[in-house]
C-alpha cells in the first residue's frame, strides 16, 4: 500500500532533525576553520581530527547507554560515577592480581588486563541491577535511584581506591597509576576508541530497531502501563537498558583509564552523565521516553564535541572552561529548534508579559557577558546592545501579531 | 451587567472549529436564554464538548461570533470566560487532589489578609457555606482526593457558585454520579436556575434530559441539527436526531452456537485492604463458554474493570477463590501469563491504557506478536507488515497503510488496532472492557459486527459498558455487578435497560 510520505532510501537513513544536525556539525567545522587564529584545521588536520574523535568516541559510548535508557522512559544519572567505578575496579584488581608490576611501572600481561576489564564490565552489570531493583522492586523514580548512585559510587570508588592501596601497596593513596603497554596502545592508537564506539552504536542500533527487545523498549518508554497490559515483561525490560546504561559507562571507564594512565576516581568522569544525555537529547531523544535513535546521539555527540574543540581553538583559554557552557547553549538551542514549528503553529510567544520583559535584559546580559570574557569589553558592549535590540524586536512582533 | 436588556444569555453565531484532519464543528449557531436550563445533545464526537469549550474559553473559535449577556467577547483564556461569568464543570474533574476543598475552590483566586498572607479562615468560611448550599456534607478542610466522585463534582460546582458565574456549563455531570448523587445534583440545578443562573448541560442520557431542560439542541458531526422547546419534542425523537438513523437494535439476534465451558469463576473474591467496603469483589462466580458473550453492567466502580483485570492478571494476585480457564485452575500473575494462555484483554482507557503513541500502525498492532515478524533473529519490517496486514482487513481499519501515526487515525479505527493485535495472539478468551468509549457511532456499529463475528467463530467474550443497549444487542447473557458483588444475571430474553438499571442501582 502506498503511502503519502513515501520518501527515497537516503532521506529515510537520517531523519530530517538529524540532517540539521549534520549540516550544524559542517557549519561548526567550517567556522572554526575561518576564525581559528592558528588555523590548526588546515596545518594540523590530522591532530585535530583525532582529538575530535577521541572525545567523541569516549562520550558517545556512554551516550549510546543513555540513549537505551532515555528511550526506555528512564533516566540513568549515574554513568560520570560509573566512569569513576569502572577505572578504579579495573585499576584494584590488577594491583590485586599484579602487586609488584602495578608498582613497579612494569606489564602485568594481557590476562590480567583482561581479567580487570572483565571486572569492571561486571561491576557495571551489578550496578545496572541495582538501578532496576530501586526503580521496580522499591518503586523509586529512576531520578531519584540514579541520583544516589550518582553521589555514592563515586564515594564508593575513593574507598575503594584508598583502602586497596592502603592493603595492597605500602602508602595510601586516591590514584592508581596504570602504565601496562596494552593501555598506552589504546592511548596512542585513536582508531581503537574509535572502533569500539562505531561497533557498539552499530548493536545499539541493530538492538533497537531490529529487534524484539529494542521495540519494547520504545513501546516501555512510549507507554509503560500500556506495555505491561499488553504482555511486555516491563521490568526485564527495564533491567536490560539500565544494564547497557551502565555497562557503557563501565567500557568508557577503561577509555578513561587508558587515555589518563590512572584510575582517578576523585575526578575521572565526574559530570559526563550530564553531557552524555546533552547528547542523547541534542540528538532527538525526548525525556518523556519512547523517541530518539542511534544516528541521532552519534550525530549530537559529535556536534557537542566539535563545538567545544570550536570554542577551544577560537578563545584559546582553557576550553574545559567554557565546557559546561557550551554544552548547555547547545542542549537549548536544540531543543528550541525542535519545537520551533509548534510554537509558530500555536502561536505561542517566545517574550509573553512580565516573564518576557525580564527575559530580555536577562539574555543580553549573558551574551554581553560572554562576549566581553572572551572578547573584551568592546566586543561585551556590542552583543548586548545586539541582544537587547533583537529581542525587543522580537517581542514588539510578538506582540502586534497576536493584538 | 449591561445588556440585561437582551433575553438571551449566551448567543454563539456559525460557530466553526477544526482540528488536524477534522472539523468538529461548522457553522453552528446557538442561542440560549436567560436564566433556563438548555440542553446540549448528541452522540459522542458531536462536538458537545468542543463547544462548550469554546464558551467557556479554552479553545477560540476558528471562525464565528460569541456573544455574552448581548456583547461580543474573544475570550483568551477560561480566567477571561470566568470574569465574564461563564464557568464549565468538565466531564474529566479538574480539582487538585492534595490540596484541601476550599483551596480547590478558591484555586487561582485565594483570599487574602490584609498582610498579604493566605486568608484560611476567610476561605474555609465561605467554602462551608457554599457547601452546605449544595448539601454536600464534606469539610472544607477535607483533601480533596480522599472525596467521592460525586462530592467533588459538587465541588466544581461550588467553584463556579463562589465565582459568581451567571452561565454554568455542566458537560455530563451524572456521569459519574449514583442516583442519589444525581438526585441531589438535580436540586442544586433547580435551586441555581431559580436564582436566576443560566446552565447549559450536556448529556445524553433522554430522561434526565426531558426532566430538566427547557429547550434541547442537538448536534450530529458537528452540526446544528435542531433547537426545540422540550414540551414540542418527545425523547425518540431527540434520540432520532442525536443518530440520524433509526438504530437496529437486537440486529445480532440469530442465535449463537455454544461451545464447550471455557471459564468458570468460583466465589472469587479480591481483597482491597485501604478501602472501607474491604473488598474490590466479592462472590463472583460465573460461567462463560466458548462462541458466548457475557455482558458485564455496573456503574462507575461496581467493579467491572476489576473483574476483567483479575482473570487477565493485570493486577497483584491478591484475591482468592478459583478460576478455571478450559477446566484447568489459573492463576494470572503478569498479562505476559494470560497471553500465553491465549487470553486477551482490551483496556478500558484506549489513550492511557492501550496506545502507543511513538509506533505506527503496523507497530501498534504487531506488539504481542512480534516473534512472528522475525527472520533470522531481527525484526522483517516486511514480514511485519504481511503479518498486520490480516488484522487490519479483518478488522476493518481505514488507515492510509501500516506506516501512519496511530494517533492520527479515529478513536474507533484506534480500537479496532488493538483488537486486532490481540487478534494475532489467536486468543481463546476475550476480555474487551468497554470498548465503543469516546467511539462514534458508525465505527460502535462496525465494533458490534466484528464482536459478533469473533464470537461465532468460536470466541468467548466477556463485554462490559457502560452503555446498556449495547450490551442488550449483543451480549448472550448479561451479569450485573453492583459495589462489588454479582447482583444479577439475566438472559438475553429477559434483560430489559430498566431491570439492569434497577438492579445497578440497587433500587
Amino acid at each position: 500500500m502506498p503511502h503519502p510520505e513515501a520518501s527515497p532510501k537516503i532521506s529515510s537513513l537520517l531523519r530530517s532533525s538529524e540532517w540539521a544536525l549534520v549540516l550544524a556539525i559542517l557549519l561548526a567545522v567550517i567556522a572554526t576553520a575561518v576564525a581559528d587564529a592558528n588555523h590548526s584545521y588546515w596545518f594540523e588536520p590530522f591532530e585535530s581530527i583525532r582529538d575530535i574523535a577521541r572525545n567523541t568516541a569516549l562520550l558517545g559510548i556512554f551516550a549510546l547507554g543513555a540513549t537505551v535508557v532515555i528511550i526506555a522512559g528512564g533516566i540513568d544519572l549515574s554513568a560520570g560515577s560509573m566512569i569513576a567505578l569502572s577505572g578504579t575496579t579495573c585499576a584494584t584488581t590488577m594491583l590485586a592480581l599484579a602487586p609488584l608490576q602495578m608498582m613497579g611501572m612494569k606489564p602485568v600481561g594481557p590476562l590480567v588486563v583482561i581479567i580487570a576489564c572483565i571486572a569492571s564490565l561486571l561491576v557495571g552489570f551489578l550496578v545496572g541491577t541495582l538501578h532496576t531493583w530501586l526503580i521496580t522492586s522499591i518503586r523509586l523514580p529512576p531520578f531519584i535511584a540514579t541520583l544516589a548512585t550518582l553521589v555514592g559510587l563515586r564515594s564508593f570508588a575513593r574507598a575503594l581506591c584508598e583502602s586497596s592501596t592502603a592493603a595492597l601497596t605500602p602508602t595510601k593513596s586516591a590514584l592508581i597509576n596504570v602504565s601496562d603497554p596494552l593501555f598506552k596502545t589504546v592511548r596512542e592508537n585513536v582508531s581503537i576508541p574509535v572502533a569500539v564506539f562505531g561497533v557498539l552504536a552499530l548493536i545499539t542500533w541493530l538492538i533497537l530497531t531490529r529487534t524484539v527487545l529494542g521495540r519494547h523498549i520504545h513501546a516501555l518508554g512510549g507507554n509503560e502501563p500500556a506495555a505491561r497490559l499488553a504482555g511486555i515483561r516491563t521490568d526485564n525490560v527495564q533491567w536490560f537498558a539500565y544494564c547497557f546504561g551502565a555497562m557503557t559507562a563501565a567500557l568508557a571507564g577503561l577509555f578513561y583509564v587508558a587515555n589518563e594512565s590512572v584510575a582517578a576516581p576523585v575526578n575521572q568522569g565526574r559530570g559526563h552523565e550530564l553531557n552524555a544525555i546533552a547528547a542523547a537529547v541534542v540528538g532527538g531523544c525526548s525525556l518523556a521516553g519512547g523517541v530518539g535513535t542511534v544516528p541521532g546521539t552519534v550525530l549530537g555527540a559529535i556536534f557537542l564535541r566539535v563545538v567545544i574543540d570550536a570554542v577551544s581553538k577560537i578563545i584559546k583559554t582553557g576550553a574545559d572552561v567554557y565546557e559546561g557552557l557550551i554544552v548547555g547553549i547547545v542542549v537549548v538551542i536544540a531543543v528550541t529548534f525542535a519545537q520551533i514549528g509548534e510554537m509558530a503553529q500555536g502561536g505561542r510567544r517566545l517574550l509573553p508579559g512580565g516573564l518576557g520583559l525580564c527575559a530580555i535584559p536577562t539574555l543580553a546580559i549573558l551574551c554581553g557577558a560572554i562576549a566581553t570574557m572572551t572578547a573584551g569589553a568592546r566586543a561585551g558592549m556590542i552583543a548586548t546592545g545586539v541582544a537587547v535590540a533583537f529581542l525587543s524586536f522580537v517581542r514588539l512582533w510578538e506582540s502586534r501579531r497576536t493584538a | 451587567m449591561d445588556h440585561i436588556d437582551t433575553p438571551h444569555a449566551v448567543v454563539m453565531q456559525g460557530i466553526t472549529k477544526r482540528f488536524p484532519g477534522v472539523t468538529a464543528l461548522e457553522n453552528v449557531t446557538i442561542e440560549v436564554e436567560r436564566g433556563k436550563l438548555h440542553a446540549i445533545c448528541g452522540e459522542n464526537g458531536a462536538g458537545k464538548s468542543t463547544l462548550m469549550k469554546i464558551l467557556s474559553g479554552i479553545y477560540p473559535p476558528d471562525e464565528g461570533l460569541l456573544l455574552v449577556n448581548g456583547v461580543e467577547v474573544r475570550f483568551t483564556g477560561t480566567r477571561h470566560a470566568e470574569q465574564a461569568g461563564v464557568a464549565i464543570i468538565h466531564q474529566e474533574l479538574a480539582l487538585v487532589e492534595d490540596l484541601s476543598v476550599a483551596a480547590n475552590v478558591f484555586l487561582g483566586r485565594e483570599k487574602r489578609t490584609s498582610l498579604g498572607l493566605l486568608d484560611e479562615q476567610a476561605m474555609t468560611a465561605e467554602c462551608g457555606r457554599l457547601l452546605v448550599s449544595l448539601e454536600c456534607h464534606v469539610s472544607p478542610r477535607a483533601r480533596t482526593g480522599n472525596l467521592r466522585v460525586g462530592d467533588q463534582q459538587l465541588i466544581e460546582i461550588a467553584k463556579a457558585l463562589s465565582l459568581n458565574a451567571s452561565i454554568v456549563v455542566m458537560d455530563e455531570p451524572t456521569s459519574a454520579l449514583t442516583e442519589n448523587e444525581s438526585v441531589r445534583l438535580e436540586r442544586t440545578i433547580s435551586r441555581l436556575l431559580a436564582h436566576g443562573t443560566t446552565i447549559l448541560y450536556i448529556s445524553h442520557k433522554m430522561d434526565e434530559v426531558f426532566r430538566l431542560a427547557d429547550r434541547i439542541t442537538v448536534l450530529r458531526d458537528g452540526r446544528h441539527i435542531k433547537t426545540v422547546n422540550r414540551i414540542e419534542t418527545t425523547p425518540g425523537e431527540v434520540t432520532g436526531w442525536m443518530v440520524g438513523r433509526e438504530i437496529a437494535s437486537r440486529q445480532f439476534d440469530t442465535p449463537r452456537v455454544r461451545g464447550p465451558k471455557l471459564l468458570e469463576i468460583n466465589n472469587l473474591r479480591v481483597p482491597w485492604p485501604e478501602h472501607p467496603r474491604g473488598y474490590r469483589l466479592s462472590e463472583i462466580s460465573l460461567d462463560l463458554h466458548a462462541g458466548e458473550i457475557l455482558g458485564v453492567a455496573g456503574l462507575m466502580g461496581a467493579g467491572r474493570t476489576e473483574l476483567l483485570e483479575t482473570i487477565f492478571g493485570a493486577i497483584e494476585p491478591t484475591w482468592t477463590g478459583t478460576i478455571l480457564l478450559q477446566g484447568k485452575p489459573v492463576r494470572f500473575r503478569h498479562p505476559r501469563e494470560a497471553c500465553a494462555a491465549h487470553v486477551a484483554m482490551v483496556t478500558e482507557d484506549r489513550k492511557r491504557l492501550g496506545l502507543f503513541p511513538d509506533l505506527d500502525v503496523a507497530g501498534n498492532v504487531s506488539l504481542c506478536s512480534l516473534t512472528e515478524a522475525l527472520r533470522g533473529g531481527f525484526l522483517s519490517r516486511a514480514r511485519e507488515e504481511s503479518l498486520v496486514a490480516a488484522p487490519l482487513r479483518d478488522t476493518g481499519v481505514k488507515t492510509p497503510g501500516p506506516h501512519a501515526s496511530i494517533t492520527a487515525l479515529s478513536g474507533g479505527n484506534q480500537q479496532k488496532c488493538i483488537i486486532g493485535r490481540w487478534l494475532l495472539t489467536k486468543p481463546s478468551l476475550l476480555l474487551l472492557d468497554d470498548p465503543t468509549r469516546g467511539i462514534d457511532v458508525g465505527a460502535k456499529a462496525e465494533l458490534y459486527s466484528l464482536i459478533d463475528r469473533l464470537c461465532r467463530d468460536g470466541l468467548g467474550v466477556i463485554l462490559t459498558s457502560s452503555e446498556l443497549p449495547e450490551l442488550l444487542a449483543l451480549a448472550d447473557r448479561i451479569i450485573v455487578l453492583s459495589e462489588g458483588r454479582l447482583i444479577a444475571e439475566f438472559s438475553r430474553a429477559q434483560a430489559t435497560e430498566q431491570k439492569i438499571m434497577e438492579a445497578a442501582t440497587g433500587s
